[in-house]
């Protein structure tokens, strides 16, 4: 063992991350908890692409095979209709951890200086979280992500200049066709995931370069936080979280899993209850109920502007408060509540 | 290792090696998919596939692996809080930092 042990480290010099790790230090306060969230995103992005490979041994992303070959997966494969649960529902927790990981740090403000590239890759992040949700939601090729998706990607159109080129990228043509599986497809099992990897690198290496931040509220206090050193103590209790969570998402995943509708049908018309995932909510919501002409513009238009400009908000939020511990961070803390109250808020009414 | 923490360990290798073979035997009288070459019928307007599988037996052994899994947590769970507790204790005494700065010999 000992030669084993040996042998990797005169290659790898693992014994350089094992010590940055017992160094490592991470603070205790009453929000804590939240260095728990970033972990267990990647738990589930581990199970994600595990599950996702398994899947496209079966999958063919055609007009004329991809429900049947989803359907193939559910009813034929031994378990592949837990292992497509598993991946469907890892999706919802991973993006509602990543929503909790992103309030967390944006109601402590860990963002501010000298944190804000971590901010901004998290972003990026969550980005590429949802159009994970996006591309794969239209994959199962029934009446409902069809229908899903011609709503989804319309939605561009009404931007000037580049609105009506850019959904026509997303669609690959006119309209949602079997080109536009296709390029949903790649986009989802090879696009994204190189997306994802290298603003994960990049997020991950400035989470160690940084160390974890302290809230502001406990940094005013003037007293440095006690602290656990991450490994043993910190990782331990981190596997616990893990453990639970897998134990949550198998059980969920057998007890409901996603079913699947009839085949999609290009020459039918939409079907009722069209409904995007619950993340996309807010915004279907917000859309539905805005007026056909705002100041004589276009409601849509005025609608996406103002969707825009709330995720460059987001985007540039470090720069925006960068004085988080004054009035004017109150105020953007303020509206930060309010933001999310109006989001759960429409979400809610789009389900009523 | 003390007693508590070695009969932990030995219930959750027992259950964990139990898992896994009753996996592999379940596994064995599956019948393969690939030995039906017809393709596969697309869901009909109308039609829904059915979510989890419906014969009783395959959903006893799907609630069989739950429950498995469920016990299989809580046992690491169980070993995982001793070394948690362990590990704080080391931390609270300070010999982690003890054994930082001990010299080491020539096996590390």
């Amino acid at each position: 063992m000992n030669v084993l042990h040996a042998w990797i480290e005169e290659r790898l010099g693992l014994s350089a991350v094992t010590l940055f790790l017992e160094k490592k230090e991470v603070p205790r306060h009453k929000h804590t908890f939240l260095y728990y969230t970033g972990s267990s995103i990647l738990l589930f992005l581990g199970i994600q692409i595990v599950t996702g490979v398994l899947l496209a041994f079966y999958y063919q992303p055609t007009l004329a095979g991809a429900n049947a070959s989803v359907v193939r997966i559910m009813t034929e494969m031994p378990l592949g209709w837990l292992v497509r649960s598993v991946h469907s529902w890892s999706s919802t927790f991973m993006i509602a951890i990543v929503f909790v990981h992103l309030l967390g740090i944006a109601f402590t403000k860990a963002y501010r200086k000298p944190r804000e590239a971590t901010w901004i890759t998290g972003i990026l992040l969550l980005a590429a979280s949802l159009a994970f949700g996006f591309t794969g939601y239209l994959l199962p090729w029934d009446e409902l992500s069809l229908a899903a998706t011609k709503v989804g990607t319309n939605l561009p159109k009404a931007l000037p200049v580049i609105g009506a080129w850019l959904t026509q990228v997303m669609r690959a043509g006119e309209d949602v066709t079997g080109d536009t599986l296709s390029r949903f497809f790649i986009v989802h099992v090879s696009v994204l995931p190189l997306a994802v990897l290298a603003f994960l690198g990049v997020h991950l290496f400035l989470v160690q370069r940084h160390g974890m931040s302290v809230p502001l509220e406990e940094e005013r206090k003037g007293i440095k936080a006690p602290v656990l050193p991450f490994w043993p103590n910190f990782a331990f209790r981190e596997a616990i979280v893990w453990l639970v969570l897998l134990g949550l998402l198998i059980t969920i995943a057998i007890v409901a899993a996603p079913g699947i509708g009839p085949q999609a049908d290009l020459m039918a018309p939409a079907p009722e209850g069209i409904k995007p995932e619950w993340y996309f909510l807010f915004m279907f919501q917000m859309l539905k109920l805005f007026p056909a002409r705002v100041l004589g513009l276009n409601g849509e238009l005025v609608a996406v502007l103002i969707m825009m400009a709330g995720m460059a908000a987001l985007l540039l939020i470090p720069f925006i408060d960068n004085r988080p511990a004054e009035r004017k961070g109150k105020i953007i803390t303020g509206l930060a509540w309010a933001g999310l109250a109006y989001a759960v808020g429409m979400s809610i009414w789009s389900l009523l | 290792m003390n007693g508590r923490l070695r009969t932990v360990a030995a219930v959750g290798i027992f259950l964990l090696g139990s898992f896994v073979a009753s996996g592999i035997l379940e596994a064995r009288v599956q019948e393969t998919p690939q030995a039906s070459l017809k393709p596969a019928a697309a869901n009909m307007p109308g039609q829904e596939a059915p979510a989890a599988p419906r014969p009783a037996r395959e959903r006893m052994t799907v609630y069989v692996l739950l429950a498995w899994v469920w016990l299989s947590i809580a046992v690491l769970i169980g070993l995982l809080r001793l070394r948690v507790r362990e590990a704080d204790r080391i931390f609270r005494m300070g010999l982690n930092r003890a054994a930082e700065h001990s010299p080491k010999g020539p096996g590390h």
